[in-house]
This record gives structure tokens, C-alpha cells and sequence, in this order.
């Protein structure tokens, strides 16, 4: 693939995974495919962008006083472990299994995203004694309501082991898998949204890390092709973030929604069709 | 201290110690990402004004991240080779932003804050990932 359309993917991907907050892998692989890379090394070289993605927003979520660093160093140890072991998967699988785990994983984003919006805010004072004893509490400024948010991290020891699997899916299949991690803090965890993002955010870039070192280990990252993509997916998602401001929540998920749902199906059959 | 302030700055409602792990944690993070982008950048600008081209076209046979770097930096002999050897280096740049980012967190935790819980956490990760920097 020439340079520049290298590039122009890249910009694209990382602006629209900026604008929906699903990270730019989503979207590249897909594309990647479509032009013709071959899967399993779209995901390789899509898997070293998401660290340059993860640290470039978290190094501003960190400095904001958002992220929660307990609870992302608590959760990375399971994730990175995943990680690795998912990259060791998609190294021995088959390719229509990638297509169609791929395409599942866009569905179930898709799924997760439509019910986004319908959720309130579901914060609790409880405490289990494992969470207490893990020190996952904080506090935060909420710009938007001009309010100290204080809050307690519950059920880490499910949370935990089910951040295993998002390690794992992000591995597999070369994403960050940031709308997995920011269910499970959402859900189990009960974070409030603002923290599970910005934490979600953290911790990918240290589970990409572990994913890349298999792909490199692997001989799949070139680096010819791996530059431009960071360069790209960088500056799609600086822009993104930029425009994210302008444009309604509302409007975003839409056009995100349509596209989810259309790559979804597309990697499906294209899993199917394939002989 | 910030206990006091925490009444008039409610952002700043955090001890002194947590303030400074994530200045520390926020500016490893951004300054890998700028040093790696710049490395690559400045590859790429390079190979562009001595051949016309963007392309690189090379693969890079199985190897772990040391000898990914080693054999990166041997490359600096070939007076041909020298852009290829910056956008190596910014691939290897970013690498190591989370890993040294971990790392930070284990010193912090251990020598700041003495929570031994955490230097034990956070210790998990960074054997983790050197191990997987050695895979082969």
C-alpha cells in the first residue's frame, strides 16, 4: 500500500475512534483488509498504534486528576497477561476465525454503544472488603456540574479476572477493546463514566505493549508499515478530539452506530465467503 | 497543606504525593509519544529529501525488542540506511513509553509512598512485560 494511503486510512481511523472514544483499531483493520493487508499482520501493526494512541490521551486524562491509577495498575495485571496470550492465539489461527471474531467483537460494541445512552448514573457507597482492601476509592472535579466527585470501586475481585478477557480480545484481535474495559468498570466495577474511560485509557497502553512484543517476536510489525499508520492514527485522533467539542453526542454516536454495524456485518461475511 | 486548599481548589483536593505520580506518570506518557513521533517524522522527512520517496520497504524478521534495537542501531554504519534506522528508533521509543511509565509507578510506590501492595502490583506488570520485550 502506498504512503499516502497508508496515511489517509490511518487519519481517518484514529479521528473517528477519537470522536467516539473507541480507539482507532476498530475502525483501521477493517479498512486495512479491504485494501488488501492480510489480517493477521493489520492487527500487528494496528496493535502498536493503539500504545501511541492510549498514551497520548492518557498522558492528558493522567495530568487532568481523572484516571484512576490504582484501579488501572490493579486491572493491568490481567490484562497484559491476556494480551499475551491472545497475540499467541491469533498467531496459530486461522484466518476466516479472525474475520469472524472481529466482526462479532464490532456487533457486540455496536450492541454495547445502543445502550449507552440509556444507562443514569448508577453509583453506590457500598463496598466489598477486597475492593476496600485494594484502596480502589478517589475522588475527582467535575468541570461539567462544578462538583468534587467522590466514589468507591466495588467487586474488583470479578472485575479482575474479567479484565482478562478484554486483555485477551485487545491481543487477539490488535484493538484496545475500550468500550469492553469501560463496561466491566461500569458495570461490575461501578465507576463513574468519566473514570472508567480515562482509566480504560491507561491501561490499554500497557496491554498493546504486551500484544506487540508477540507480533514483533512473530516477525508481523514492519516498521515501514507500522510509522506511517502511528503517524496517521495520532494525528486523526489530535484532530478528533479537537472537533469532538463542536460536534453533538448525539449526532457522533449515530454515524458511529451506522458505521459499527456496516464493518460488523462486512467482517462477517467476509469470514463466511472466504474460501 | 493541600488539605487546607482543598476547600477553595477542589481540584487540588489531593495529597502532595498523588499530585506528583501523575505530573510524573502524565509527562512520561506525553514525552515518549513526542519523542517517537518526532523520531519517525523526522525518518520519514529525511528519506523523502534524499530519494523522492515515502516508501520503506523492508520487513523486519523475527526478533525481540533488543534485538530489534541492536540490529536498528548496527544499521547506523550504512550511511544508506540511516532514516530507516530513526523510524526504528521511534517504533522502539514508543515501546518503551508504557514500560517506563510502569516502571516510574514501581519506584513511586515503593520509595514515595511505601505502599507495598502496589510496588507488588505494579513489580507483576513490569516482570510481564520485560518478559515479553525477551520473547523470541
Amino acid at each position: 500500500m502506498p504512503f499516502h494511503v497508508l496515511f489517509l486510512v490511518s487519519v481517518l481511523a484514529g479521528f473517528v475512534g477519537a470522536m467516539t472514544g473507541m480507539g482507532g483499531g476498530v475502525i483501521l483493520i477493517p479498512v486495512l483488509t479491504f485494501f488488501g493487508m492480510d489480517i493477521k499482520h493489520a492487527i500487528a501493526v494496528s496493535i502498536v498504534s493503539v500504545i501511541a494512541t492510549s498514551s497520548g490521551s492518557a498522558s492528558a486524562y493522567v495530568r487532568d486528576r481523572i484516571t484512576n491509577l490504582k484501579v488501572g495498575m490493579f486491572l493491568e495485571m490481567f490484562t497484559i497477561v491476556g494480551a499475551l496470550a491472545g497475540a499467541a492465539i491469533t498467531l496459530v489461527s486461522g484466518r476466516r476465525f479472525l474475520f469472524i471474531l472481529f466482526g462479532i467483537v464490532l456487533l457486540s460494541s455496536w450492541i454495547a454503544l445502543l445502550r449507552q445512552g440509556h444507562e443514569g448514573l448508577h453509583q453506590t457507597t457500598r463496598q466489598d472488603s477486597f475492593s476496600r482492601w485494594l484502596e480502589l476509592k478517589g475522588s475527582y472535579y467535575d468541570r461539567s456540574v462544578q462538583q468534587l466527585i467522590v466514589y468507591h470501586g466495588d467487586r474488583a475481585y470479578l472485575g479482575g479476572p474479567l479484565m482478562f478477557g478484554a486483555g485477551l480480545i485487545a491481543g487477539l484481535l490488535g484493538i484496545g477493546a475500550g468500550a469492553l474495559k469501560v463496561l466491566i468498570h461500569d458495570l461490575v466495577m461501578r465507576l463513574p463514566p468519566k473514570v472508567s474511560t480515562t482509566t480504560s485509557n491507561l491501561i490499554i497502553g500497557v496491554t498493546a505493549l504486551a500484544g506487540t512484543s508477540v507480533y514483533l517476536a512473530a516477525g508481523m510489525i514492519d516498521p515501514g508499515l507500522a510509522a506511517p499508520i502511528i503517524l496517521g492514527v495520532l494525528f486523526g485522533a489530535t484532530l478528533g478530539t479537537r472537533l469532538l467539542v463542536r460536534l453533538t453526542n448525539q449526532m457522533v454516536r449515530r454515524i458511529f452506530l451506522g458505521v459499527l454495524l456496516i464493518l460488523g456485518i462486512e467482517m462477517i461475511i467476509r469470514g463466511v465467503v472466504r474460501s | 497543606m493541600a488539605r487546607i486548599q482543598a476547600s477553595t481548589h477542589p481540584e487540588k483536593a489531593k495529597s502532595d504525593h498523588h499530585l506528583d505520580m501523575e505530573i510524573l506518570i502524565g509527562y512520561i506518557l506525553l514525552g515518549g509519544v513526542l519523542l517517537s513521533v518526532a523520531l519517525i517524522a523526522i525518518g520519514f522527512v529525511w528519506r523523502w529529501v534524499r530519494s523522492g520517496n515515502l516508501q520503506f520497504q523492508y520487513t523486519v524478521a523475527g526478533m525481540n525488542f533488543f534485538e530489534f534495537v541492536l540490529s536498528s542501531l548496527r544499521q547506523m554504519a550504512s550511511h544508506e540506511l540511516r532514516p530507516r534506522v530513526l523510524v526504528n528508533m521511534g517504533i522502539a521509543v514508543l515501546m518503551l513509553t508504557p514500560f517506563v511509565r510502569v516502571l516510574a509507578s514501581v519506584f513511586y510506590f515503593a520509595l514515595v509512598e511505601h505502599n507495598w501492595k502496589y510496588t507488588l502490583f505494579t513489580g507483576f506488570v513490569l516482570s510481564v512485560l520485560t518478559y515479553s520485550l525477551f520473547l523470541r
